[in-house]
Formats: structure tokens, sequence, C-alpha cells
């Protein structure tokens, strides 16, 4: 790792085609700002990306990167992380990829404590299909496929993230670049997995979940109120509160021990000998 | 009724023990067979099993004799029936010189043919003489070797090895159920050890069966990752790993789902670890969404697909080679890919090996396909079949930091998808400096960014295919070849039919027939049999699936048509019974 690495390293030369304006790109930004500030490079670090506009963060990035299956992402990110724990692994994606179809993954991948980072762009809408319901859009939203709304509730992520047993749950807006990229940050340097649910406004087709919306109704949980992250009890009552928007660390488990070390992994697992292992031949005389 | 005498194949021994799943019917065959490895002999076993723990009838088979065998025979010589049903389940295979051990103690009334040898033991009062009624199976043991002659101390041995974990006092208990058992026999029938010899000689076997091979064949290999969601029957190969793979520095996950244990393995693999997976078709269904995503981000990948009974929940227990069709032409757009299906046990083992570098070697899936048979048959060979001196490790174009400058760009950027006259591009893993690259689904230029372009298309397409050309061209796409290389009937095979003709053969050539038999362990690429078919008379293709899913890929490289032999009852041939279906077939017309 240099010491000089600047964010704009993990530019790719490739313009994104996010629609003017989306939030996307602070939501990258961000995610870019924090890989940097915590030492990381291109060469060490591993991105991987769901299917929707979201999903095109890899392409936009430089780094190692796998622009993988819809809803697949953090199972690419655990196979990675597995193999190398010397790698940084940023899983990125969208409200769809991670809480329709991949949401039996989410569950599970919290639940394991893999060292990685999720940053779910969430725009409460699907906007590469062009504007239908996602699994957090409002229960009387219209879409196309929705005319009169979804009519049910719209999936809580940080209390299903809290649910599964998470150790790090955090919210951030792409529009507060600032403190977008420290909250990342934070799940960065989290041991264990950080999950960022990140509002990142789609312009383009959701009227109602709108920079404005988010500008006016957020409440920083460490700017405006004294939040202390690690008491569960007071995470709960955050995440649980659906009268009010929040952004900031909600929960952090202090004592957090990451999967791999949970079980011991530690070693580069892309290098092995020219041949069979020294001992193999005891794996034979086992069936003696 | 069993309508076959003996085998004339030397010592050649049929034995079972039955009842109820829970009756620890397994652990009981295992420890008979284990005896018979310490006796220098070989041996092939089977199993009848439903998919529940506890009820139902199983099985477990055991076919013994100083030459290799490799197949099952409608025949059983010597029954330990725990249950009513156990003989009622195998009148067809008993004969009249079939000994039966029961225990007349027990409830139920045992209703044995009066032509058979009823050998009645009081297994449970001598087990808790010995020291405890769970020994049972045990005394039946000690039974079974007293009826055939069997040295006692080689029961010993298996006993040490199964129960020497669990201290001397259990091994001590054990053995002196054995002898109970075999005195119990020795004192109340005089049964002359119904005339069998059980020969024993110096050599020196290790018993295992084809998941084991698979397993083993993998750490051989250097795989370092398993993400896998338990399925029957490749469970087995998950818990093989999971016991030894760490003592290498690897790891097992156990994935929520088969869609999330192929893109976990995926992950380790792009990481640089040599990585596999393994399922049955039920899973390979939902890992099918994954396989052109390999295919595209050109990631080596080995997933192995354990076959069983389908469709659907199929005969989850039961054998079948179904899955064919589905390894070669699963998932949208067209994938390639390379299928390699082991054809023995031993072939389970060296496969493996080879499906890793042929994945790494060309940064393609392969899917080694076995099925329910090889999986749960353990099976005798001397150590050295499985000689890790002979382990070859290819790691392919795996670039490191020196090598990364020859693939970069005029402005400096990783050609990690390069268009090669091989088709096969570098691969640089994360960590390598300048090298970082993104991979993906969507169609590509050579940066592995996303293209529409058309050219960049008909490229990218191009160079895939082209990879598996090149393989076609550098690897040995060889059949196995058994029997009269010029007899004029040939019989051709895919996996693991392979033992059961071999020992068909025998059986032919005591009627006279003369056949050759190809059995293929490449699906695709495959030897190409154009020569072959058209010098013999008649071709029969052997599998067991109900519509001839490799017959119907014969019929097409060679342009013929050919006669089949399909068997989809969810049992596995058996080299007799073969013999009989090959003589049949060889009679009829060859079809329009």
């Amino acid at each position: 790792m240099s010491s000089d690495v600047r964010f704009t390293d993990f530019k790719s030369d490739k313009q994104p085609t996010w629609c003017p304006g989306c939030g996307d790109f602070g939501t990258m930004n961000g995610m870019m700002k924090a890989l940097a500030n915590t030492g990381n490079d291109p060469d060490n670090t591993f991105v991987v990306a769901g299917i929707g506009c979201s999903g095109k963060i890899g392409t936009y990035m430089h780094s190692y990167a796998l622009h993988g299956v819809h809803g697949r992402a953090l199972p690419v990110g655990t196979g990675v992380k597995m193999a190398r724990p010397d790698i940084e692994v940023m899983v990125a994606g969208g409200d769809g990829d991670g809480y329709s179809i991949g949401a039996g993954h989410f569950v599970h991948a919290v639940r394991r404590n893999v060292d990685m980072t999720y940053c779910v762009m969430d725009n409460r809408i699907y906007g590469l299909t062009k504007g239908q319901a996602s699994p957090t859009s409002r229960s009387d939203f219209e879409t196309s496929t929705t005319p009169e709304g979804p009519k049910q509730p719209p999936v809580n992520p940080l209390a299903l993230a809290l649910a599964s047993g998470a150790s790090f749950i955090a919210q951030s807006f792409s529009s507060d670049a600032m403190r977008h990229a420290e909250i990342v940050q934070k799940a960065i340097e989290h041991d264990g997995f950080g999950f960022v649910n990140v509002f990142s406004p789609c312009v383009t087709f959701n009227d109602v979940d709108t920079y404005d919306y988010f500008r006016d109704s957020l409440v920083d949980l460490q700017e405006d109120e004294d939040h202390d992250p690690t008491d569960y009890e007071a995470a709960k009552e955050v995440i649980l509160d659906a009268d009010k928007e929040y952004q900031g660390v909600m929960y952090q488990d202090e004592n957090s021990v990451p999967y791999h070390e949970q079980h011991g992994v530690t070693e580069d697992m892309s290098e092995i000998p020219d041949g069979a292992p020294e001992d193999a031949m005891d794996l034979v005389r086992e069936f003696y | 009724m069993g309508g076959k005498a003996h085998h004339n194949m030397a010592e050649d021994l049929n034995w079972a023990v039955g009842g109820e799943a829970g009756d620890g019917i397994d652990s009981t065959g295992k420890i008979f067979a284990q005896a018979l490895a310490r006796a220098g002999r070989h041996v092939f076993t089977s199993k009848d099993f439903a998919s529940r723990i506890r009820g139902g009838y199983t099985a477990y088979k055991i076919r013994t004799s100083v030459d290799k065998v490799q197949s099952v025979v409608d025949r059983l010589d010597i029954l330990v029936a725990l249950t009513q049903r156990t003989i009622d389940e195998n009148l067809d295979e008993l004969h009249e010189g079939s000994a039966i051990i029961y225990d007349g103690e027990r409830s139920w009334e045992a209703e044995i043919p009066d032509e058979m040898t009823a050998v009645d033991v009081p297994l449970k009062s001598l087990a808790e003489e010995a020291g405890g009624a769970i020994m049972r199976n045990i005394v039946a043991l000690g039974a079974a070797c007293e009826i055939t002659g069997f040295d006692v101390e080689y029961l010993d041995e298996a006993l040490e090895k199964r129960f020497g974990g669990k201290g001397s006092k259990i091994v001590e208990n054990n053995k002196a159920a054995a002898r109970a058992g075999q005195e119990y026999v020795r004192e109340n029938y005089d049964l002359d050890h119904l005339g069998y010899n059980i020969e024993t000689t110096d050599n020196d076997y290790v018993l295992l069966n084809g998941n084991e091979a698979v397993g083993m064949g993998a750490l051989a290999a250097g795989c370092r990752f398993y993400a896998g969601y338990p399925i029957t029957p490749a469970t087995s190969i998950m818990e093989y790993l999971t016991e030894r793979i760490e003592d290498y520095g690897g790891h097992v996950v156990q994935a929520e789902d088969e869609l999330s244990a192929i893109n976990m393995s995926l992950g380790a693999a792009r990481a640089g670890a040599r990585s596999m997976t393994a399922t049955s078709g039920a899973g390979v269904d939902l890992m099918t969404e994954t396989f052109g995503l390999v295919a595209t981000s050109e990631t080596p990948l080995v997933i192995a697909d354990v076959q069983r009974s389908g469709p659907s929940t199929g005969m989850p227990t039961k054998q079948e080679q179904g899955d064919l069709n589905m390894a070669l032409y699963g998932g949208h757009g067209e994938v390639p890919r390379f299928v390699v299906a082991p054809t023995s046990i031993t072939e389970c083992f060296w496969k493996t090996v080879e499906a890793f570098n042929l994945a790494e070697k060309y940064q393609t899936p392969v899917f080694l396909i076995s099925d329910l048979a090889m999986s749960v048959t353990e099976q005798t060979f001397p150590p050295e079949a499985f000689d890790m001196d002979e382990v070859e490790i290819d790691r392919g174009k795996l670039v490191d930091e020196d090598e990364v400058d020859e693939w970069l760009d005029s402005q400096g950027r990783f050609r990690a998808h390069a268009v090669t006259d091989d088709g096969v591009s570098p691969r640089a893993i994360p960590g390598t400096t300048d090298a970082a690259h993104m991979s993906t689904g969507l169609e590509h230029d050579e940066l592995g960014r996303r293209t529409e372009e058309e050219d960049e298309r008909v490229h990218q397409v191009d160079k895939r295919n082209r990879k598996v050309e090149t393989a076609r061209d550098e690897e040995d796409w060889d059949y196995r070849e058994f029997g009269d290389a010029d007899a004029d009937n040939l019989i051709i095979s895919w996996g693991s039919n392979e033992g059961a003709l071999v020992e068909a053969l025998d059986y032919l050539e005591e009627d006279g027939i003369d056949v050759r038999v190809i059995s293929v362990p490449y699906i695709f690429p495959r030897p190409d049999l154009t020569e072959e078919i058209e010098a013999a008379d008649d071709t029969i293709v052997v599998e067991c699936n109900a519509t001839g899913q490799f017959a119907d890929v014969i019929e097409h490289d060679v342009l013929t048509r050919v006669k089949r032999i399909n068997k989809y009852t969810g049992v596995r041939f058996k080299a007799d019974e073969l013999a009989d279906d090959i003589t049949e077939k060889l009679s009829e017309e060859v079809p329009a």
C-alpha cells in the first residue's frame, strides 16, 4: 500500500452513464475517498458490483473488480475475502440487488460477519428498468407495475441487518459528501461486515424520495444527536423509529471478530505448491 | 429367486447386512469391508438406502474376491437380516446356497425360504453379555466370519480402526462380541463353512468411495476453497474437505444456497485460489444462473455434479445419469465449458486433478460429473493407484508482477481479456501491481469494460470458444478401452458404468460373445468415435437414463444410429444383468 494514493486513483477513465444528478455519483466518490483515506490502493482493492444502475460502479472505478450476477455480489465478496484476507473488499449494489433478489444473501452475509464493506445505493426505485417499485419503495408509491402503490410496507434494511446479528449498521446520504465518506470509512475500518445503506436519489423515476426530501428530513445521529453506536438498545430504537430518517452510524459492536479470524483463515490461498502437498500420501493411507 | 449359479471367478463372495435406517447398517458394513481389505481381499460395496435417517429399509452390500471386483452382481450369498423386509427385498438375489443370519429372539418371525440356510443367532443377548446391546451387529459379523471360515482377527483390525478413538475398553468389548457370534455358530451349527474358503493375501489395500476420491483429488490439486450447500449425494465431498482442508490453509464455507455457493467459489477463484463447489442436479439448476458469468469473466472453476435421480426432487437417494444434457447445454446463451465424467473411483481422483488444471489453463468452467452409485460405493485399491508424485499442477497463464508489462495497453491498462491466438488471456490476481482490472458478465472489451461494439463482441466470443479448440488440440481426450479390440460388437459407456461393463465381459466371454468396450470420460470435448463405430457391426450405448442422452450425442457426432441400453430404475447396472441385456440387444435389428 502506498501512502500517496489519491481518491482519483480509484477512478477509471470510463465516463459514467448515470443520469445527470444521479445520487450514485456522490455515493461512488465517497467510497473512493474512504478507500484512499484508509490507505488502500487499486491493486489491493476488490470491488464487487451487482446488477442495476448501481452495478455500473465497477466500470467507473479502477481496482480489481467483478461485475456479477443480479443479487449475488455478497457471496462473491465473501469468496474473495476468504481466499485473500489481505485484500480490501468493497461490495456495492442497489436496493433491488441487496434487499429483493439478494435478500437471502444479505441476511447470511451479515450473520457471517465477513470483513468487507457493503454499500447499498438505496434510491427506493428500480431505475435501470425504468421505474418499478423496489423493496424499499413506500407502500403508496405509484409505479408502472404498482399503479396503486405496492400496498406492502417497505423493507427496513437496517432492522433486517440488526435482526440478522449485524456488527456494524450505518446510513448515509450521497449528497452529504463529507459525512457519507466518513461513514463509509468507518465501515471499512470496522473489523467485520460494515453495512452502509446509502440514500442515493434517483432524479428520473422517483419524485418522492428526492434530494430535497432527504435534506429536509435527515437527522444526523452524531452531529444532531448524541447517539452512542455501541449502545445496542439505543441502536434498536433509532433503527425501528418509523417517523424519522437518520444518517450516521447506528450500531457498532466493538468486540466484533470477523469470520476469517473466527475460522482461523489467515493464509493467502492463491499460493500452492507445484505438485501435490508434501505429505499427500498420508491422505491415501488414511483409507487403510 | 436368483438363478445364476456361483460365478466362476475364484473366491467370489457376496455379503450384505440390512435393516432399518438407524440400525447402524452403514458402519457395520463398512467394518466388514475393512476387515476384508485388511485380509488383502478386494472389495466392492453398494448401498440400498432411503432419504431419511430413521425407518425404512437400508442395506450395505459387499462383493469380495482376491481378484479386482468393480461391479455388483445379482447374487447374495450371506445376508445379515435385522428385519424381515431385508429378506423380502433381496429374494431375487438370494439363492439356494445362501445363508441368512437373523436373531430368532427378536419379535419378528423370520420367514426364510426352506432351501436356504437359516442361522439363528441371539444377537442382542450375546451383545448384552459382551457389554451392550448396541454391539449386536458386531455379533452378527463374528457369526458371518464363522460361517465363511474368515479369520476373525481381520475383523479385530477393523474394529480397532473404527473404535480405537473411543478407548481400549470399547475395542475389547467389540472384539468379545465378535467372538461370541463366532463361537455361537461354531457350537450350534455344523456348516463346514458352507464350502467357502476365504483366501487372504499379503496385499494392503485402501478402501474409499468416489466422493472421497474427488475430495482427495481436490486437496492433491491444491484446492483451497470450497463453498457448498448440503445435498445428497454430494455432501460427503464437502464433509471430507471440511475435515482436512484447513491443514492446507484452506477453508470450506457452508453457503445459504447453491446460488451463493457457486458465487463464493467464483469469488475465491478470482482472488487466485483453486476453488470448487459440488452439488447434485437440483443444485446445478440454481448454479446454472452463474455458469455464464464464470465463462465470460474467464474464471477457473470446478463444479462437481454428483448426479441423482431426477427430475425435480425425483428419487434423491437413487442412481441416475440424467444430467448430461444439462452439463453440456445448461445456461442461456452459448457457454464454453469442459465436461469431464470420471469412469471409476480412481478416476474420480485423477479427473478431479485434471479438472483443476483444465480450469486454470483455459480459465473456463469445468463440469466434473459423477453419480450417486460411484459416490457411495467403497472399493479397494493399492495405494499406488493414487500416487501423489504423479500429480501435476499447471496454473496456465497466471502472470506475476514482472510479466504484467507485456500485457498492458498503450495507456498502461491491463488486458485481462486480451485476444490471443490460443484464446487464453493473461490472468492477474488481486495484489498484482499495475494489473487492476474488471471482469464482468456483460460483453466486454480486452480491458473487461462493457461493450456492444460488433467487432469487439465477435472477437471476445471467438476467443472464448478458441480456448476450447486449443484445448481440443493440446490435451488428450482419450477413451478407456476393454475387451477385444477387434470384436464386431462395440459397447460405449460414460461415467460409472465402466466397472459393470468390464465384469460383464467375463459373462459374455463364457457365452462366446466378443465385445469391445469403450468407456468415455470426456463428454466435452470428447473423442471422435466415428472410426470405431464404423468398424463395428453393432454399437450399443449403455447409460443410466431413460432417453439415451449420450447415445443422442454419439449419433449426432457420427451421423448413424446406435442401439441403446437404458436403465432408469434408480439402481446401477449389475454385471450379470448387463451381460444379459447386451446379449439380447445384439440380437435386435439396428434402429432405422
